[in-house]
C-alpha cells in the first residue's frame, strides 16, 4: 500500500515539477542571459529535487508509524484484556481455595464447638465427679477425633478446657503420623475449674493459668491416621513443644478470632482459629477450640497454577508476612526463638522480593486496601512481569494475593511479531525511501540534464542567432558596397581598353597594359563571385525569369573555353542529347555561370585529356530507358536516388505543369580529381580540395560555392559523382521552366534522304566517339581517322572501293540525290611545323576534290597562312574547334545546300564563311554599355560562323530578341564578353550591309523621334535628364510628380482618342520612384491600372537611388519594365530606352 | 595669350583636384560633355539650379530637424531629394554625406541628422565656393578671349 500510495504520489508530483521547470527555464529563456539562466535552473532543480525527497520521506515515515499503530492498537488491546482475565483467573483460584480452607477450617471449629458444648452440658454438673470428668475426655476425645480423622487437611483440633487439661489432636503431613496429645490430667483439679463467678472476669483465666502450669506434663500418643487406634505408648513431651494449644486467651472478646502461626514441624505457616466453647448459661467460657490449617496445600496449589506459566504467585498479610507463595522456598525464617513468619520483600526468591520490593516502592507499605493493583511491564530480575494483586478480606485476617506472570509468557509471541513487523515495517519503509530517492534522483537527473542540454542549446541558438546576424551585417555589407567596389573597377578596365586601343605605345608598355588588364579581370572575377555570393547569402539574388536559348549559350560557352585554354592538350567537348528543350525559362546568365564555373575548375586542374560537358532532359514522362542510353553505365546510386528522390517531391508539380523541365547535366573531366572526403565539402565556400593547389592554380574556392547555390536556387542539385577513370565527373540537374509552346530541337533535315557520308578526321578522341555515334544514330555514315595517316588510309580504301560503285552509279547520279561525302579535317593533322602540309593539301584534293566537299576545323591560333591557303584553294568551310552538334548540323547542310546550288548551277561564291570572331579572345571588356562604343567599329568584323547563311537566317532571327536584352544589374560575370559579341553581331544585323559610318550616325542621336514623359522632382535631374535626352534627339515632357504624370498621360491620350491614333501619346516614360504626392511606385501603379482593357503597355523606366536589386524586383513588381540608377548614365540609359522602344 | 594659358593651366588644375579630393566626379564631366553650342551655359544653368534647390533643402531640413516631434520620414525624403540632386552633378561628397545622413533618419537619431546636416552644410558650402570658383576661372577664361579646356 505505502509503495503504490508513495509511487502516486511521485508521479503526481514529477510532472508538476518538471512542467513548472519547464516555465521557470521559459522564463528564463526570455528574461535572462544564458549563464544565469543556466545557474539558477541549476539550483532550482538541486531544491526541487531536495524537497520531494523530503517529501517522500515524510509520508513513508508516517505510513510506517500508522500501519504499525493499527497492527499494534487492536491486538495489544484484545491481548490485554486476555491477559487480565488470565491473570485475574489465575489468582481466582488460589484465593478460593484459600478461602475453602479458611471455610473449612471454620466450619470443623464451629462443629467442634457446637459438640463440645453439647457434650460438656451433658456433663456439667455441679458436682461431677472424678469419673465424669474422664469420662466427659474420653467422649471428647472420641468425637474430636472423629471430626478430625474426616479432614484430612487439618493440622490439628486442640481443646483446652478451662481447668487447663489439654486435648489435641495433631497430624504430621511430612511423616504422615498422626499423634494424640493430652495433658496429665491429675494435675488438674477439677472441681474448682468451672464456677460462674470465675468465669464473670476473664482475668481469672488467661494464658497465665496455663503458663503457669508449664510443669503440667504433656503426653503424646501416635495414633493410626485411619483408625484412631493407639500404635504406641504415649510419651510424655513438654507443653507447647509440638503444638500450639489455643487457650482463652486468644479469644478475647468470646468470637472466633483467626491468626498465622508457625510451628517447629512444619515449614510452613499455619492458618489457626480459635473459638470458645459457652457453657449452657452461655455465661462462660468452658473450653477453647483450636483448629490449626497448614497453608501448605495453598502454596501447593498456586505452584500447579502457575508452573504452567512460569509466574510467581504469593499470598501475604496485610502487613506483608508472606503466607503462601507458589515456590518451594521456605516461608519462615529461623531465629533464635524459633521460626518465624517471614517479609515477601525478605523472600529468598529473587522474583517474589523484587516484585514484593517493586510494590513496595510503588505504594509504600500500604498497600491500598480493597483495591487491586495491576501492574504491567514491571521489570523483575531483567524480565518483564505483569504483576496484579488482589486484596482479600478476611475478617482478622486481610491478606493480599499477588500474581507475577512474566511478560514474555502472554505477550511473548505477539511482542516478537511486533517487533518483527516494525523491523520489516522500518526495512521496508527504509527500502521505499532509498528506492524513492533513487527514482527521484535519476528523474530530476534527467530533468537537470535536459536543461543543462537547453540551456547549452540556448547559449548555441544564442551564438548562431549572433553569427547568422553577424554573417547577415556581412552579406549586406558586401551587397551595399557592390556598387562602391565595382565602379572603380569597372572604370580602371574601361580606361585600359581604351588605353590598349590606343597605337602610340611601344611594344613594353603594351605588355604591361596587357597585363594590368589581365589582372583587373580576376580582381573583377574574384569581386563578382564574391558579390555573388553575399547576393545569394542575404537572399537578394533574383533569377530572372526569361527565354533563352540553352544549347546555344552552352555552345558559346564551350567555344569560349576552347579558345580560352591554354593547353591544347585538353579537349573540349560539349555533347547535348536532341530532346534537350531548344528554349527555357530562367536566367541565361545564372544558367551559364554555372557551366562557366564548373568548366573553367575543370580546366584549371586538367593537364590533358577531354572535358565533357553532356547534357541531356527529362520529363517525368521520359523514364530509365532514355536515361540509360545517354547515362554511364558507371552512373551511381546517387544520381538514381536524387532523382527517385525529386520525382517523388516534385510528381505533383511536374503533371500539373507540364513544361517543367528537369535538365541534367554532367562535367566530366580527367583532371587530378577530388578525393572522396571532399566532395561534400568542395562546395563550401572559400574551401579547396587540396589547399596546396592554391598556388598552381590560384582561385579562391568561391567558384564551386556559387554553383551549389546557383544550382539550389533554381530547384536543382549539384553533386560530385563516382567516376572510374581518373578526374572529376560533377552530376547536376536543374529544374528549369520551358515556354508553353515549347518546340523541341529538332533538325529540320533529315539526313537519311542523302545518302551522307561523313570522315571524321580528328584528333580530338572523345569528339570523335560522340559525333560518330550521333551520326550513326541519325541515319549517316561515318569513318573515323585519328591521324594523318589513318586517313590516307581510309580514303585510298573508300575511294578505290567506291570508284567501281561511282563508275555504275554515274548514270543515277543527274536525277537521283547522289551520295554526299563529307570530310571533316581537323587542321591539326596537317603537318603544320613544315611545309608539308601544302602537299598533304594536294594529296587530298587529288584524291577527292570533286568527290567530296570538305570542311576544315580550326584552332583559333591558326596561322592566317593556312586559313588564306584554304580559302584559296576554295575550302571554304571552316569551323572553329570545338566541333559540337550544332556545327556539325550547319556543315551538313551547308553541304547539302551547296550540292544543290551545284545541281541547279547557282554559283557558291556567295557563301561567306568566316572563322569565329576573334573578339572572343580573353580581352573582351567588361562592361556592355561601354563596349557599345567599341562596338560600333567593330561590328563590320567579321560576324559568326555562317552567318549570312540563309538557312540558318531563320533560326538566328528567332533568338534575335533575346540578344536585345539589357542586362540591367550592371553585374558582369564572365559572360558578358560572349554576350558582348552576339551583340555586335546583332548590331550588325540591325545594319545589315550598312557601313560603319552609318551605324556610328545612328549612336548619335539614337531617340530621335521618341517622345518620353520624365516625370522626376529634383529640379537638377530634371534639368540634366532633359539636356541628355535631347541630346539624343527624343523629344521630353517633365512632370514633377506621380500625380501629375498620370494625368500628363491620362490628357494626353483623351485629346489623341478624339483625333485618330491609338498610339499612346508618350513612348516611354522614366520614373522617379521617390516623388512628393505619389511616388513612382504609386504612380506605375495607377497607370497600369488605366491601361488594363486599353490592351496598352506603356514602357515604363524606373529611376531610383537605390542600387539594390530587391528595390529593382520592387520596380518590376509593380509593372515597370526597367530599372536605372541615379545618377544617370547616359550610354546605359539609351540603350535601355532602346530596348524598350523597339518593339513599339 | 599667355595670361590665357595660365589661365587655363590653372582651370585645369583646380578642376583636376576637384576631381582628385572627390568633390566632383565624373557626373560632373558629364554634364561638361553635355554642354555644347546648343546649350551654352548648361552646366552653369544645372549648377545654379542645384544651388537654390540646394539651399531650400537645407533650409527644410534645419526646420524639419528643429520640430518638436521630428518627422524622419520627411526628413528623409529632403536627404533622399537632395541627395538625388547632388548625385546629378556630381557633387560626390555632398552625396556620401546624404548617405550617411539616410542611416541615422532610419535610425532616427536625432542627434546623428543633427550633426550630419551641419557637416552636409560645410560640404554643401565647400562645394558651392569650389563651383564658384571654377566657373569664375571659366569666365575670366572666356573674357581672356581663351576656349574653356575639356576635362576627362
Amino acid at each position: 500500500m505505502g509503495l503504490t500510495l508513495c509511487k502516486t504520489n511521485m508521479a503526481a508530483a514529477s510532472p508538476d515539477s518538471t512542467r513548472t521547470f519547464q516555465r521557470d527555464v521559459e522564463e528564463d529563456e526570455s528574461q535572462f542571459g544564458s549563464t544565469l539562466c543556466l545557474s539558477s535552473s541549476y539550483y532550482s532543480v538541486f531544491v526541487v529535487r531536495l524537497a520531494i525527497m523530503i517529501m517522500l520521506a515524510i509520508l513513508v515515515g508516517l505510513l510506517t508509524l500508522l500501519t504499525w499503530h493499527i497492527t499494534r492498537v487492536y491486538t495489544t488491546r484484545s491481548l490485554k484484556t486476555l491477559a487480565y482475565g488470565l491473570r485475574h483467573e489465575l489468582l481466582q483460584r488460589p484465593l478460593l481455595r484459600m478461602w475453602n480452607i479458611l471455610n473449612s477450617t471454620v466450619e470443623v471449629a464451629t462443629t467442634q464447638v457446637k459438640l463440645s458444648e453439647s457434650v460438656i452440658r451433658r456433663y456439667n454438673k455441679p458436682a461431677a465427679s472424678q469419673a465424669d470428668q474422664v469420662e466427659l475426655y474420653q467422649v471428647m476425645k472420641e468425637l474430636t477425633w472423629a471430626l478430625f480423622a474426616s479432614r484430612k487437611a487439618l493440622n490439628s483440633i486442640t481443646l483446652s478446657y478451662r481447668n487447663g487439661f489439654v486435648q489435641a489432636f495433631h497430624r504430621n503431613h511430612r511423616s504422615n503420623n498422626t499423634y494424640y496429645i493430652y495433658s496429665d490430667l491429675t494435675n488438674y483439679s477439677i472441681a474448682t475449674s468451672y464456677s460462674v463467678n470465675l468465669l464473670s472476669s476473664h482475668q481469672g483465666w488467661n494464658d497465665q493459668s496455663i503458663h503457669t502450669n508449664m510443669s503440667a506434663i504433656w503426653y503424646r500418643e501416635p495414633l493410626d491416621p485411619t483408625t484412631g487406634d493407639k500404635t504406641a505408648k504415649a510419651a510424655p513431651i513438654p507443653p507447647d513443644e509440638l503444638i500450639n494449644i489455643a487457650g482463652i486467651s486468644q479469644v478475647p472478646d468470646g468470637t472466633a478470632s483467626w491468626h498465622i502461626a508457625v510451628s517447629k514441624y512444619t515449614d510452613s505457616p499455619l492458618l489457626s482459629a480459635a473459638l470458645p466453647v459457652w457453657d449452657a448459661s452461655h455465661k462462660s467460657i468452658v473450653a477453647v477450640v483450636g483448629v490449626t490449617t497448614a497453608l501448605y496445600s495453598v502454596g501447593q496449589l498456586m505452584k500447579e497454577l502457575v508452573e504452567f506459566h512460569s509466574g510467581h504467585i504469593y499470598l501475604t498479610s496485610q502487613e506483608g508476612w508472606l503466607l503462601a507463595t507458589s515456590t518451594n522456598t521456605p516461608l519462615l525464617m529461623n531465629s533464635s526463638s524459633g521460626p518465624k513468619l517471614m517479609m515477601a520483600v525478605d523472600s529468598q526468591e529473587s522474583v517474589i522480593r523484587s516484585g514484593a520490593e517493586y510494590l513496595s516502592r510503588a505504594y509504600g507499605n500500604k498497600l491500598p486496601p480493597s483495591q487491586d493493583v495491576h501492574i504491567e511491564s514491571a521489570r523483575l530480575v531483567n524480565r518483564l512481569y505483569y504483576i496484579d494483586s488482589f486484596f482479600l478480606n478476611l475478617k482478622r485476617l486481610p491478606m493480599v494475593g499477588v500474581i507475577m506472570i512474566p511478560r514474555q509468557y502472554i505477550m511473548g509471541k505477539v511482542d516478537e511479531k511486533a517487533f518483527k513487523t516494525l523491523m520489516i515495517l522500518i526495512s521496508a519503509s527504509v527500502c521505499i525511501l532509498l528506492v524513492g530517492w533513487f527514482c527521484i534522483f535519476i528523474l530530476t537527473n534527467g530533468v537537470s540534464k535536459e536543461m543543462k542540454l537547453r540551456a547549452a542549446l540556448i547559449s548555441h541558438l544564442d551564438a548562431r542567432r549572433r553569427a547568422e546576424a553577424s554573417n547577415n551585417y556581412k552579406s549586406q555589407f558586401l551587397a551595399n558596397m557592390s556598387h562602391e567596389l565595382r565602379t572603380p573597377m569597372a572604370a580602371v578596365i574601361g580606361l585600359l581598353d581604351i588605353l590598349m586601343s590606343d597605337d602610340c605605345l611601344n611594344n613594353e608598355q603594351q605588355a604591361m597594359i596587357t597585363q594590368i588588364r589581365k589582372c583587373s579581370n580576376a580582381l573583377l572575377r574574384l569581386l563578382n563571385n564574391i558579390l555573388d555570393l553575399s547576393k545569394v547569402e542575404s537572399g537578394k539574388l533574383i533569377l530572372e525569369e526569361t527565354e533563352f536559348e540553352l544549347g546555344r549559350e552552352l555552345e558559346g560557352l564551350t567555344d569560349m573555353f576552347s579558345v580560352q585554354r591554354i593547353n591544347h592538350n585538353i579537349e573540349t567537348v560539349l555533347d547535348l542529347s536532341d530532346d534537350m528543350p531548344k528554349v527555357v525559362l530562367g536566367d541565361s546568365g545564372r544558367v551559364l555561370q554555372i557551366f562557366a564555373n564548373l568548366i573553367s575548375n575543370s580546366i584549371k586542374f586538367t593537364t590533358s585529356g577531354y572535358i565533357i560537358l553532356r547534357g541531356w532532359c527529362e520529363t517525368v514522362e521520359t523514364e530509365s530507358k532514355k536515361r540509360e542510353s545517354y547515362l554511364h553505365p558507371k552512373e551511381s546510386w546517387c544520381a538514381q536516388k536524387l532523382k527517385r528522390k525529386r520525382e517523388a517531391a516534385q510528381g505533383k508539380i511536374c503533371s500539373k505543369k507540364d513544361n517543367k523541365m528537369m535538365l541534367w547535366f554532367e562535367v566530366d573531366d580527367t583532371g587530378c580529381g577530388i578525393d572522396p572526403d571532399k566532395w561534400e565539402s568542395v562546395f563550401e565556400s572559400f574551401e579547396q580540395a587540396d589547399p596546396s593547389t592554391t598556388r598552381l592554380h590560384g582561385g579562391t574556392g568561391l567558384g564551386l560555392c556559387i554553383v551549389r547555390t546557383l544550382v539550389n536556387k533554381m530547384n536543382g542539385e549539384i553533386k560530385v559523382v563516382k567516376k572510374s577513370g581518373p578526374g572529376t565527373l560533377m552530376q547536376l540537374y536543374l529544374l528549369l521552366n520551358t515556354p508553353a509552346e515549347t518546340t523541341k530541337q529538332h533538325y529540320q533535315l533529315n539526313f537519311k534522304d542523302h545518302n551522307l557520308t561523313v570522315l571524321l578526321a580528328l584528333n580530338g578522341r572523345m569528339t570523335r566517339l560522340i559525333m560518330t555515334k550521333w551520326l550513326r544514330e541519325k541515319g549517316v555514315q561515318t569513318h573515323e581517322a585519328s591521324e594523318w595517316n589513318e586517313l590516307t588510309l581510309n580514303l585510298q580504301d573508300f575511294f578505290t572501293n567506291d570508284n567501281s560503285q561511282m563508275a555504275e552509279s554515274e548514270t543515277h547520279e543527274s536525277n537521283l540525290g547522289s551520295s554526299i561525302f563529307i570530310i571533316i579535317i581537323d587542321v591539326g593533322l596537317l603537318d603544320l611545323s613544315t611545309e608539308l602540309w601544302k602537299q598533304q593539301l594536294n594529296f587530298l584534293e587529288e584524291y577527292c576534290a570533286d568527290r567530296a566537299s570538305f570542311a576544315w576545323i580550326l584552332n583559333h591560333d591558326t596561322s592566317k597562312v593556312v586559313k588564306a591557303e584554304l580559302r584559296k584553294r576554295g575550302h571554304l568551310l571552316m569551323v572553329n574547334k570545338p566541333l559540337y552538334k550544332a556545327k556539325l548540323v550547319q556543315i551538313i547542310e551547308a553541304v547539302i545546300k551547296r550540292d544543290r546550288n551545284l545541281h541547279l548551277q547557282t554559283p557558291v561564291a556567295d557563301h561567306e564563311f568566316h572563322e569565329i570572331d576573334s573578339l572572343q579572345s580573353p580581352s573582351a571588356s567588361s562592361d556592355e554599355s561601354e563596349k557599345l562604343d567599341n562596338d560600333s567599329c567593330n561590328a563590320i568584323r567579321g560576324s559568326e560562323y555562317f552567318s549570312r547563311g540563309p538557312l540558318s537566317q531563320s533560326t538566328l532571327s528567332s533568338s534575335c530578341a533575346d540578344y536585345i536584352h539589357v542586362n540591367l544589374e550592371d553585374d558582369v560575370s564572365i559572360l558578358s564578353k560572349e554576350r558582348s559579341s552576339t551583340k555586335s553581331y546583332n548590331e550588325d544585323k540591325e545594319g545589315g550591309a550598312a557601313s560603319s559610318c552609318k551605324a556610328v550616325n545612328e549612336q548619335k542621336r539614337p531617340l530621335e523621334g521618341l517622345c518620353i514623359l520624365l516625370a522626376e522632382d529634383t529640379i537638377v535631374l530634371q534639368r540634366v535628364a532633359t539636356i541628355m535626352l535631347e541630346k539624343m534627339g527624343a523629344r521630353i515632357v517633365v512632370v514633377g510628380d506621380g500625380i501629375q504624370a498620370v494625368d500628363a498621360l491620362k490628357n494626353k491620350s483623351q485629346s489623341n482618342e478624339h483625333s485618330d491614333a491609338k498610339a499612346l501619346p508618350y513612348d516611354l516614360i522614366l520614373m522617379d520612384c521617390q516623388m512628393p504626392k505619389m511616388d513612382g511606385y504609386e504612380a506605375t501603379k495607377e497607370i497600369r491600372r488605366w491601361e488594363c482593357g486599353s490592351g496598352w503597355h506603356i514602357p515604363i523606366v524606373a529611376l531610383t537611388a537605390h542600387a539594390m536589386s530587391s528595390d529593382e524586383a520592387k520596380c518590376l513588381e509593380v509593372g515597370m519594365d526597367a530599372y536605372l540608377t541615379k545618377p544617370i548614365h547616359c550610354k546605359l540609359m539609351v540603350s535601355t530606352i532602346l530596348s524598350l522602344t523597339k518593339g513599339t | 595669350m599667355e595670361i590665357v594659358g595660365q589661365l587655363q593651366k590653372q582651370f585645369v588644375d583646380f578642376s583636376t583636384s576637384l576631381n582628385h579630393e572627390g568633390f566632383l566626379d565624373e557626373q560632373y564631366l558629364q554634364l561638361q560633355k553635355l554642354q555644347d553650342e546648343s546649350n551654352p551655359d548648361f552646366v552653369c544653368e544645372v549648377v545654379s539650379l542645384f544651388f537654390d534647390d540646394s539651399e531650400k533643402l537645407l533650409n527644410n531640413l534645419a526646420t524639419a530637424l528643429q520640430q518638436q516631434v521630428v518627422d524622419f520620414k520627411q526628413v528623409d525624403a529632403h536627404v533622399h531629394q537632395f541627395k538625388g540632386s547632388s548625385s546629378s552633378i556630381g557633387a560626390q561628397r555632398v552625396k556620401n554625406m546624404c548617405v550617411a545622413f539616410r542611416n541615422f533618419c532610419e535610425e532616427k537619431n536625432l542627434d546623428g541628422c543633427l550633426r550630419c546636416l551641419q557637416q552636409l552644410k560645410h560640404e554643401y558650402f565647400l562645394v558651392k565656393n569650389k563651383l564658384e570658383t571654377l566657373f569664375r576661372l571659366e569666365r575670366q577664361i572666356v573674357e581672356a578671349g581663351g576656349t574653356v579646356p575639356v576635362i576627362g
